[in-house]
């Protein structure tokens, strides 16, 4: 079925305060060609979801080549547990190379994460999500006070497109906090990454995260060396700020 | 065909570095005689011109681009070189294409 902008405007406002399950099952029963992007972390709570609403569903990784062996060696649990595939989508051999000939292996502790990160990570997003018509995240509002604090439910992806032009993209556990995450995954026995039990809160590239000491912020654990910087492209009216 | 560059001055009156940035860019590949209007959405302003466009357009950032069709259509770009692109049959490199894509979306930091 197709969906239009306005739509999926309505659908935001619609199920802003619906829960992830419904959410999700929305996303998976209004977009036929849809996936969720499984990071190899809480996400996997999407997952797990998924498989109580319908059995077959579409899940893609983004294998960085740089991820932790917990992270691989959980990628193969959940694919066995749940009976699913995890298409792998890795970085353009080519322009890797060409990357690390330049820059090295580890260029972002004296740039920035970004560089990498767009080879590594957004290359391989895009050439997925041109495929799909919908992709499903695990973005939360309170994984980074600065840059996710407007994440919709459901919103017309921005950033990329489908084959069709238009991406719809579901954030299901948007209103979701951590705590509320990992409330889910032990009332339902959820497997998750091992990492987790060493105090890593948030899981990326092993270069690029660390675990974190309590109380303090996710997003501490990832980029450390890196300041936070106001979001610089915003478009923020005076009068609206708090 | 219509277009219009929207161009951001931030809250505290110091311009915006990527409108900054997209303006020499387009000078620089001689584009910038394609762009029929610029107009500033001047975050201290609400009531400036720009910034009732992107309210009216629903776009929540900037630089930004519209193209209005002979049709009327309106079509907005918020991505420099995806309108390049298409709009004016630039050929441009994968690498600038995720770079942008990458620093107007930290978001997807945790993708």
């Amino acid at each position: 079925m197709s969906i239009t902008e306005n739509d999926i405007n309505q659908l935001a406002t619609d199920y802003k305060d619906k829960s992830p399950q419904d959410i999700l099952t929305l996303a998976l029963e209004t977009v036929d060609n849809i996936a969720i992007s499984f990071s190899g972390a809480e996400d996997i709570v999407l997952v797990d979801m998924a498989s109580k609403i319908k059995k077959d569903f579409q899940v893609f990784t983004l294998d960085t080549g740089r991820l932790h062996p917990e992270t691989y060696r959980f990628m193969d649990q959940v694919r066995e547990k749940y009976g699913i595939q995890i298409e792998a989508m890795c970085p353009n051999a080519d322009q890797i190379e060409k990357f690390i000939k330049e820059k090295g292996y580890f260029s972002f502790y004296q740039d920035d994460h970004k560089e990498c990160c767009s080879v590594r990570k957004i290359g391989p997003l895009r050439r997925k999500l041109e495929t799909l018509d919908g992709w499903i995240t695990g973005q939360r509002r309170d994984q980074s006070p600065g840059t996710r604090t407007n994440v919709p439910v459901v919103q017309v992806d921005a950033a990329f497109a489908g084959p069709n032009g238009q991406l719809t993209k579901f954030n299901p556990l948007a209103n979701w906090s951590s705590e509320q995450v990992w409330a889910y995954i032990r009332a339902n026995d959820v497997p998750f990454n091992s990492l987790h039990e060493q105090g890593f809160i948030s899981i990326g590239c092993e270069p690029c995260t660390r675990p974190v000491l309590p109380n303090q912020h996710e997003r501490e654990g990832r980029w450390w060396w890196e300041e936070a910087t106001a979001k610089e492209c915003g478009l923020h009216a005076e009068t609206n700020k708090s | 065909m219509k277009i219009t560059l929207v161009k951001k001055i931030k809250a505290d009156g110091s311009p915006c570095q990527k409108c900054q940035d997209i303006s020499d860019r387009l000078e620089a590949s001689d584009q910038m005689k394609l762009i029929d209007q610029i107009i500033i959405a001047d975050e201290s302003d609400p009531a400036s011109e720009g910034m009732l466009l992107a309210s009216e357009l629903s776009v929540d950032r900037a630089p930004f681009f519209v193209v209005e069709h002979d049709d009327g259509q309106k079509e907005v770009f918020t991505v420099y070189f995806k309108f390049v692109k298409q709009v004016l049959n630039q050929i441009t490199s994968e690498e600038e294409e995720l770079a942008e894509i990458m620093n107007d979306n930290p978001d997807l930091d945790y993708i």
